[in-house]
């Protein structure tokens, strides 16, 4: 199904993507176009296809059938292109614990080749913010995962991608860190810097994305705006969790936790 | 004691180790039948051991009375220093298999949060240290003893001898459940102290350490010095009775010589010296078991971005990056430490071999053969265990490599460097101290240096391939970084493409080895040297292609 019908180019268009593993059904025929500069939201229950549509961006999953393009550049054909000009952090990211917090980062804007000076500024900026400042020397494996993930995310920033991946990009962070992380989001997107985020807490999606995609047993079910999302559940005036819940056939949550208490 | 959590967990802990990788990265499978294969395999060339050693001493029975009382004296003695023998090697082992254990924190772990007491924990891991090396080592030794004790008329003797190993194994697994804690400790308050060198004496002690453990290990258990052990022990430990880690020894030797009441009182101190030894465990497991090493701290928030070097040799950003990453990961993780003991070690051997100090001093015609050993062993070995390793210390951190904008060029060469790079520095320190220990002559000096770079640059490609392909991102319990049956293989591979190297001096080493018999070298040693160099390019060009073809394949299937 190819749901918008767009006039740009747009940062990342999948094209009848399959993807099976076995006899199961990863992905299944996903047509999806995300604009330049949105903050794009991927929801779905576990297993439902988001982890493998978000590494089918980053070149590390193949399509079976389809193709996938990122920022003009056919993943498939130069992953590599795609990769510099991209930034992701995964669920529950493992760093190199063996480095230290700057050491790492150093790392990072290296690999990312970004020129000395600016790596230093940049390093340093994002330290301050993240309030990581006096621990930058310690060794990552000392580091609390909330310590970790402000690293992580880091990392991501650092190269000032054209395209944010980020899975649970909240995850672990303090109130204020989780405050800046979404400013930061909503100031990139002025920039024209596309996020396309995963989560499982609605609110934030709700809260931070343009548009949401939930995905459901590897299909696309429903894309579009919180309004039309509940045109298309028919629920005027709801919460996403509960757009959510029904579109996924998810909702007879009352009945199961009366089960538990029994 | 909750019996039934003792045993899950130490089923947990024994599947975790027969885990093994299938062809898909994310895919494990368990193989039972290698670890039953294990046991299987000791108790049938135990049973024939025993076998054959039973069919010698018939034989001599019937020729020579006084060497069948010797025999017979000679198993007795066996008998007596085999507890203490298997409580040294099975510390060794345990430790060993304690220290290659993953740097991650213990307190992640299920039997931290779970409803487990610190007992059936440490009691737990106690056994679960025990079931690999030392009861396989036990079960071939107590079937052997057990059946040439049928020929010999010793059954029980074999029999309580038997126990006693069990006890020794135990005691020994107890031992490296205390030091396992108290190094943990001990670590934490050597950050304290030491600050930012914290790595390196973390680098340096973890060295010594294995250095210490590995060379105990080879004096006692290789060639004379096993005999040597097991004659002083069977003569000397009545006389060091009041050592407890004797007792079990102690025991037998009353049993066996009749003294029923002295033998009860050994008995009961070994049971409870044991006991104390457990104990100890666990009280020092509840105390520290949940200790955290503080961090440790590498620098003061100064930014130092490092330029040049790698880069005047000719490496991208990308590539220098991750060269630094990787040394830095070789000094700093415990458990990817004891590749640099290996050489260390391949050094020490031959050289306390040649002056002595493992018995009688070597013939000097012997000195060229060692030379060699220690010119050309230590660097193979490293370029072998280093290409092996490379991808797969990447761990749970592939992620990072996979999700980067980093080439299969840019990654096999850097990773090709390091390996060459170590193995190199390896050879050149090697071969000072192989020239300062035997004196070789100028040209063996220089056939030496060449040959052991030529086997560097091709071993550690070949090593590569496999380390690639044959990647293993498991962290827990240990860290695997390589599918077994890639390094067996990779290990098969490398024996031959080093004698396919070295096969145009075979003829040199003949004439030394039989000189009456082998026919002088058609070749002299300088064109034997441009054909070695030639077979080695060879093979470390294809061998380099076909890393960055697996590289390719590695970066681009993630998934599979």
């Amino acid at each position: 199904m190819w749901l918008h019908m767009t006039n740009y180019a747009p940062a990342v268009e999948l094209k009848s993507v399959v993807k099976r593993y076995g006899e199961i059904e990863a992905v299944g025929n996903v047509d999806l176009s995300i604009k330049p500069g949105e903050i794009f939201g991927l929801l779905g229950p576990n297993g439902s296809g988001k982890s493998t549509t978000l590494k089918m961006l980053l070149g590390l999953v193949q399509p079976d059938f389809g193709s996938v393009n990122v920022l003009g550049i056919d993943v498939q054909r130069d992953s590599v292109a795609v990769k510099r000009q991209l930034g992701y952090v995964p669920e529950a990211p493992r760093l190199y614990e063996f480095l230290t917090g700057i050491e790492y980062l150093d790392f990072i804007g290296d690999i990312y080749g970004i020129q000395t000076e600016e790596k230093k500024a940049r390093i340093n900026e994002y330290l301050k913010a993240l309030q990581l400042e006096g621990r930058e020397g310690d060794m990552i494996s000392s580091y609390s995962e909330g310590m970790k993930q402000k690293v992580a995310l880091i990392s991501a920033f650092l190269h000032r991608p054209k395209l944010l991946i980020l899975d649970e990009p909240l995850s672990g962070l303090d109130p204020r860190s989780a405050k800046i992380v979404k400013d930061l989001l909503h100031e990139l997107k002025a920039q024209g810097v596309t996020t396309i985020m995963s989560t499982h807490v609605l609110e934030i999606a709700q809260a931070l994305c343009d548009r949401i995609a939930i995905m459901y047993r590897g299909k696309l079910l429903a894309l579009g705006t919180m309004d039309e999302l509940r045109q298309k559940a028919s629920m005027p005036g709801s919460g996403l969790e509960d757009i959510f819940l029904k579109l996924t056939g998810t909702g007879d949550i009352r009945a199961v936790v009366e089960e538990l208490l029994k | 004691m909750n019996w039934k959590n003792v045993a899950h967990l130490i089923r947990v802990d024994m599947k975790s180790g027969r885990l093994i990788r299938g062809r898909r990265l994310t895919k494990y499978r368990e193989r039972k039948l290698f670890t039953y294969l294990l046991y299987g395999g000791a108790l049938t060339f135990g049973l024939a051991a025993g076998t054959l050693a039973g069919v010698v001493y018939n034989t001599i029975s019937v020729v020579d009375q006084e060497l069948k009382g010797l025999f017979q004296q000679g198993l007795l003695s066996l008998f007596l220093s085999l507890p203490t023998l298997v409580l040294i090697y099975s510390l060794v082992f345990t430790m060993m298999q304690q220290i290659q254990r993953s740097g991650v924190k213990f307190s992640v772990q299920a039997p931290y949060w779970l409803p487990i007491t610190w007992e059936e924990h440490t009691l737990a891991s106690t056994l679960a240290n025990l079931l690999g090396f030392p009861m396989v080592s036990i079960v071939f030794i107590g079937s052997a003893i057990i059946v040439l004790s049928i020929f010999v008329g010793q059954v029980v003797y074999a029999v309580f001898t038997l126990f006693a190993l069990l006890a020794s194994a135990f005691m020994a697994s107890a031992i490296t459940e205390i030091f396992r804690i108290l190094q943990v400790r001990f670590i934490g308050a050597v950050y304290k102290s030491t600050g930012r060198a914290a790595v390196w004496v973390r680098f340096v002690g973890s060295l010594i350490f294995f250095i210490v453990f590995y060379i105990g290990y080879f004096l006692i258990t290789s060639g004379t010095g096993a005999i040597t052990f097991v004659q002083t022990v069977a003569s000397a430990q009545s006389a060091v009775w009041f050592v407890p880690f004797v007792w079990l020894g102690m025991t037998l030797y009353s049993f066996i010589n009749g003294l029923l009441p002295q033998a009860l009182i050994f008995l009961t101190l070994s049971l409870l010296f044991i006991l104390s030894l457990f104990y100890a465990a666990v009280i020092l497991n509840r105390r520290f078991g949940l200790y955290e090493p503080p961090a440790i701290t590498i620098s003061r928030g100064i930014y130092a971005p490092r330029v040049g070097f790698l880069g005047r040799l000719g490496f991208s950003t990308v590539e220098a990056a991750l060269i630094r990453k990787d040394l830095k990961a070789f000094t700093r993780r415990r458990e990817l430490m004891f590749i640099f003991v290996v050489p260390i070690v391949a050094i020490l051997v031959p050289l306390m071999q040649a002056f002595g100090t493992m018995g009688r001093p070597v013939p000097t015609e012997a000195s060229l053969y060692l030379f060699a050993i220690v010119f050309l062993m230590p660097g193979s070995i490293m370029a072998v265990s280093l290409g092996n390793l490379m991808i797969g210390e990447e761990g749970g951190v592939m992620w990072r490599i996979y999700s980067s904008p980093i080439s299969a060029k840019s990654l096999v060469k850097s990773k090709y460097f390091f390996v060459v790079f170590f193995a190199v520095l390896v050879t050149t320190v090697t071969g000072i101290v192989g020239v300062v220990a035997f004196h070789p002559s100028v040209r063996a000096i220089l056939i030496g240096f060449i040959e052991s770079l030529l086997l560097v640059f091709a071993l550690g490609a070949v090593s590569l391939v496999s380390g690639i392909k044959g990647a293993d991102f498991t962290e827990l319990p240990r860290p695997r970084m390589i599918r077994t049956w890639w390094g067996l293989v990779n290990l098969i591979v490398c024996f031959l493409v080093a004698l396919a190297i070295l096969a145009p001096f075979i003829p040199y080493a003949l004439t030394h080895i039989v000189p009456f018999v082998s026919p002088q070298p058609a070749i002299d040693p300088y064109q034997a040297v441009v054909i070695s160099a030639i077979v080695a390019v060879v093979i470390a060009f294809v061998a380099y292609r076909m890393a960055l073809k697996n590289a390719r394949e590695l970066l681009t299937k993630a998934e599979t």
